[in-house]
């Protein structure tokens, strides 16, 4: 069955590579920006706070969000197999399921996350660190079940392997990792620093 | 240069495919046009509602004020008021302007100006378009909510916007309609960028493209990397309405959590800005192919024009400050935000001096879509000019507020943008619909027009100068702005024919679409690639993707045999 | 037509009525100076006209003056020209130039000068001044002065409510806060205006000339009674100010109500230098 399937993904034209990469970096920007006013709005309220974490609050314990860190690397590190191997023109759907289920597994860890902060007594409207720290991993989580979309319809698209697959592979990789990279970036500055 | 040849679909048949979900961009284009036609006409509805209010308070707005506000026997109530002014200017910025010059001849022009067959994502083109129309129901919606609409101001500053000043279920609706706005215009953003890097057509370079194609890239630039800004700020702004968060409560009346106000002032200033840009470059560009078109001569400098938009476009993300100097940043950014605006007004000079020198030595036919965009000449000379009151310190913090910053932005941001964008729909209306518009009523559209506008934003500029600030329901209860009543009454007057001749256009629009006189392939007899083809333009535009030989603007060439300018599609005849 | 009878009746009876009492001109003017720095704006503002009308007259040049000569009958033939020839180029960036010399740079060094010599030239905590605390909320504004021990936030301090009374010819200096939402203290006759945000002190300072009873308002939208947001600014001789404090300083000790939470909007004075 693979066989079958590796000789009917032919590489995409250069045509249809080009405009995929022209688009998503395009795309990327827009999100990389929505994310970079968060994280400026984090940085004006941390520089012009007195004290950090604001009165009242502590930080939240390191556990979860460094499980979720680990989880999210992982994912993507086994989506760079993925990746290279459907460009080779394999169809490798174990280390895609891999992916998937490590980001469902991220997804997790962000639900314990949160009901742990609820069980500490951080609520959403416990003042502007709490606020910063659930709206924040809301708005990347709620892009991470788009990414998880995103994976499942690729399985689809490599049911129905043509020249676009491969494209189509490196495009959401793109997403992924981005959204790695930008939960790397708020791990670092909102719960280590 | 083309990177591939799009394919050709067969025609749809059936009236939902063709007409409603349709991915040609060509339909997409005049749904836009039709639902940014719509919306202008819902704002100016309003602005004359609010200048009613301002020259007669306390006297029912005519004919249909009764039905609208009966518990007040039709006057306006001052909560409607302030609803009235929030959503002329949410409408006029995000659901007429940005419709009409981006939505509709963005998607109309570029393709057919590139010589390519249709835009390189058409699904996410029509998700685009559907996607506003979500937008525009979730707006609409929020009228009917108990407490009404969002009643904030268009820039609706927290705290006023946030569950301290503004109750109702109207704001976060607001929020929401335009978060979904951004993200539909955000699509269109990275559609029109990809559609111009790789699908031009083979043999043209940037600097072959039309300055209208350079004009909404550089707007589909400027709105990828911006509109994402406002969409954070909505989003938080959302939170602190639903959640509780507090990124943007402070003061006494925030009983839980401090944040901080002056942040999203800060957020929506750096979109708010480029914002600006974004609806002016379109019709920059607009004016700047128009009048080489019309003058029968190459665009002065085009290159030039070309590299000061795009100046213009980076140098518009630094300096958003000089919207805040009143809330007292600290004296270092005030200052540099005060020279980085300043610095503007040197590629604004210099496509002044291409546009004036495009007209230099031409021979100019006095067209409409000509008429409209001098024009546009003459009223972005005011509206630019009377930006330096407002980027100077020590006179805005006077005028900051007034109606001198009314006045100002509306002559950049409306007069400007709405003549533009009927220079272009006169100028496109054959190659969209296969007819001429009406030449004499056009004619009649444009001088009322110019008349009425210039009447309201010169008046409200001088009102503002004598100190009367924005937003208030009745400026007569005080002593210092006594005097104005006759001309409050003037500007209103002025709107009142401003808006009856727009009645001009509509009857002019939809009368030529079914009875206008058939249009040839090349009626204003232009070069560039739209008019190589039939008039209305075909399903999928070109049957051989064309290969471009010269510039956009080849006119009066004395060596030319026969006609006085070159399609783009011919060698160059050396002069 | 009985609606356009009545448009018209309405517009020249009025205007004719309003026209009797100012001149045409005299209507457009800003309302009366009565700061030290009011002139520093409106001479600012009335170079900046001078020199945009300059150029502008030359934009109203080109406009008008090359559709009438260069129309398609006066002149069929056009020029073939791109404006890329060196002496062209030279003339447009020579026009860029002189723009941002002979405008941009010229408005904003003075603007500047102004800016730093005196709107941030707060006078000195020691200097014989007036101290004032506003606060702004929805839809008024209150006053506070110190009163007779001239420490804020104490039980003698004097309150008031929209009406804001100063001496002629003394340094005023406000902090400024809002309680609810974003407001803007606007002083129209002093050519001024300063936003109150919440969680913010924001300053302003001023010196008053004339004596009179003049507007105060709120510029920046803070929900439906904004236009209401009206307090009045009443400028006495010292020796007026004088006897209006000591009346207000010993109806204080009366009125106060010691008890009454929302009498202690005020803060202490944060002192700046």
């Amino acid at each position: 069955m693979n066989e079958v399937m590796s000789k009917t993904i032919v590489t995409a034209k250069d045509g249809d590579k080009i405009i995929s990469s022209v688009a998503m970096i395009v795309t990327l920007v827009s999100f990389g920006m929505l994310f970079l006013t968060l994280m400026m709005a984090f940085a004006m309220f941390r520089i012009t706070a007195p004290v950090w974490p604001p009165a009242g609050m502590t930080r939240p314990d390191l556990f979860l969000p460094t499980l979720s860190t680990v989880m999210i690397f992982l994912s993507s590190f086994f989506y760079t197999k993925f990746e290279k191997n459907t460009v080779a023109g394999n169809v490798d759907r174990q280390n895609l399921t891999a992916t998937l289920v490590l980001g469902l597994a991220f997804m997790l860890s962000q639900f314990l996350f949160w009901n742990h902060l609820k069980s500490q007594g951080i609520y959403v409207s416990s003042g502007v660190f709490a606020s910063i720290i659930y709206a924040f991993t809301w708005i990347h989580a709620a892009h991470i079940v788009a990414g998880l979309g995103l994976l499942v319809w690729l399985y689809s698209a490599l049911k129905s392997a043509d020249k676009m697959t491969s494209v189509k592979v490196s495009s959401v990789g793109k997403f992924w990792h981005f959204l790695g990279i930008v939960w790397l970036i708020m791990f670092v500055t909102i719960f280590v620093l | 240069m083309a990177f591939f040849e799009q394919e050709i679909h067969d025609a749809p048949t059936t009236f939902l495919s063709k007409y409603v979900f349709s991915f040609d961009h060509k339909v997409i284009a005049k749904q836009f046009l039709w639902y940014g036609i719509a919306f202008l006409g819902i704002g100016g509805m309003m602005a004359l509602m609010i200048r009613w209010t301002l020259a007669f308070p306390g006297q029912a707005f005519p004919v249909i004020g009764t039905l609208l506000f009966p518990n007040t026997n039709g006057v306006v109530p001052p909560d409607t008021y302030a609803m009235l002014f929030t959503l002329h200017g949410t409408i006029m910025i995000f659901y007429a302007i940005t419709p009409i010059l981006i939505g509709a001849f963005g998607n109309f022009c570029i393709p057919l100006m590139i010589g390519a067959r249709d835009m390189v994502f058409p699904t996410l083109n029509m998700l685009s378009f559907w996607l506003a129309v979500l937008s525009a129901l979730l707006l609409l919606v929020s009228l009917f909510t108990p407490l009404g609409g969002a009643a904030g101001g268009w820039t609706s500053y927290p705290t006023l916007s946030t569950l301290i000043g503004s109750a109702g279920v109207g704001q976060t609706l607001w929020c929401l309609a335009l978060f979904v706005l951004g993200v539909s215009s955000t699509m269109g953003a990275v559609n029109y960028i990809a559609t111009i890097i790789t699908l031009r057509a083979p043999g043209m370079g940037y600097f072959d493209m039309p300055l209208t194609v350079w004009g909404l890239w550089l707007t589909a630039v400027l709105n990828a990397i911006f509109l994402p800004v406002l969409g954070a700020g909505l989003l938080l702004l959302t939170f602190d309405r639903v959640f509780g968060t507090t990124f943007f409560l402070a003061g006494a009346a925030a009983t839980s959590g401090s944040g901080d106000p002056v942040l999203f002032q800060h957020v929506f200033w750096i979109f708010g800005h480029p914002e600006v840009y974004i609806l002016i470059l379109p019709a920059w560009g607009i004016v700047s192919d128009l009048l080489s078109f019309f003058s029968r001569k190459p665009a002065f400098g085009a290159k030039s024009t070309a590299l000061s938009m795009t100046s213009i476009t980076i140098l518009s993300t630094l300096v958003y400050g000089h919207h805040m100097y009143s809330g007292q940043m600290s004296p270092l950014l005030t200052q540099s935000f005060m020279m980085l605006t300043m610095t503007i007004s040197i590629p604004s000079a210099v496509f002044f001096a291409n546009w004036l020198g495009t007209l230099w030595k031409g021979s100019l036919r006095f067209q409409t879509p000509m008429l409209f965009s001098l024009g546009v000449v003459f009223v972005f000379g005011l509206g630019g000019l009377t930006g330096l009151y407002l980027a100077t310190v020590s006179t805005d913090l006077y005028l900051h507020d007034t109606y001198f910053v009314v006045g100002h932005f509306h002559y950049t941001m409306a007069a400007s943008v709405l003549l533009g964008g009927f220079a272009g729909t006169y100028f496109w209306f054959p190659k969209m619909f296969g007819r001429m518009m009406n030449e004499a009523l056009g004619k009649w559209h444009f001088w009322l027009s110019m008349l009425g506008l210039n009447g309201i934003f010169m008046g409200m500029m001088v009102i503002g100068h004598a100190g009367m600030h924005r937003r208030i329901y009745n400026p007569f209860v005080y002593e210092f702005l006594q005097n104005l009543i006759p001309l409050n009454m003037f500007i209103t007057y002025s709107a009142l024919l401003m808006g009856s001749a727009q009645l001009l256009f509509v009857y002019n629009f939809i009368h030529s679409m079914y009875k206008g006189p058939v249009a040839s392939q090349n009626p204003w007899e232009v070069g560039t690639l739209e008019w190589t083809i039939p008039s209305p333009a075909p399903h999928y535009n070109f049957a051989e993707i064309p290969v471009v030989k010269c510039g956009p603007h080849e006119y009066g060439n004395p060596n030319l045999k026969g006609k006085d300018f070159q399609y783009q599609t011919e060698e160059l005849v050396k002069a | 037509m009985n609606l356009l009878l009545n448009f018209y009746l309405k517009f020249f009876v009025t205007s004719s009525e309003a026209a009797s009492n100012v001149g045409f001109w005299e209507a457009m003017k800003p309302p009366v100076d009565i700061s030290t720095y009011g002139h520093l704006v409106d001479d600012l503002f009335m170079l900046t006209t001078k020199l945009i009308l300059f150029f502008f007259f030359f934009v109203c040049l080109g406009i008008f003056g090359f559709s009438y000569l260069y129309s398609k009958k006066r002149h069929p033939q056009p020029l073939y020209t791109h404006g890329t020839s060196k002496k062209q180029i030279a003339i447009v960036a020579l026009i860029g130039a002189l723009v941002f010399v002979m405008v941009d740079m010229q408005i904003t060094t003075i603007s500047n000068r102004d800016y730093v010599n005196v709107f941030l030239n707060y006078p000195k905590e020691s200097d014989d001044i007036v101290r004032v605390e506003a606060l702004g909320q929805q839809w008024a504004w209150n006053f506070r002065y110190a009163g007779k021990d001239g420490v804020f936030n104490t039980e003698d301090d004097v309150v008031t409510l929209n009406d804001l009374r100063v001496p002629v010819n003394k340094k005023v200096i406000f902090q400024i806060t809002a309680k609810d939402v974003i407001h803007s203290l606007y002083f129209p006759n002093a050519r001024i205006k300063v936003d109150a945000m919440p969680g913010r002190i924001s300053r302003l300072w001023y010196e008053l000339t004339k004596t009179g009873v003049y507007d105060i308002a709120c510029a920046e939208i803070c929900g439906t009674f904004h236009y209401r947001m009206k307090s009045t600014l009443t400028v006495y001789t010292q020796a007026e100010y004088d006897t209006w404090m000591a009346e207000m300083e010993e109806r204080t000790k009366h009125v106060t109500e010691v008890e009454k939470v929302e009498n202690y909007w005020g803060w202490k004075w944060v002192a700046s230098n």
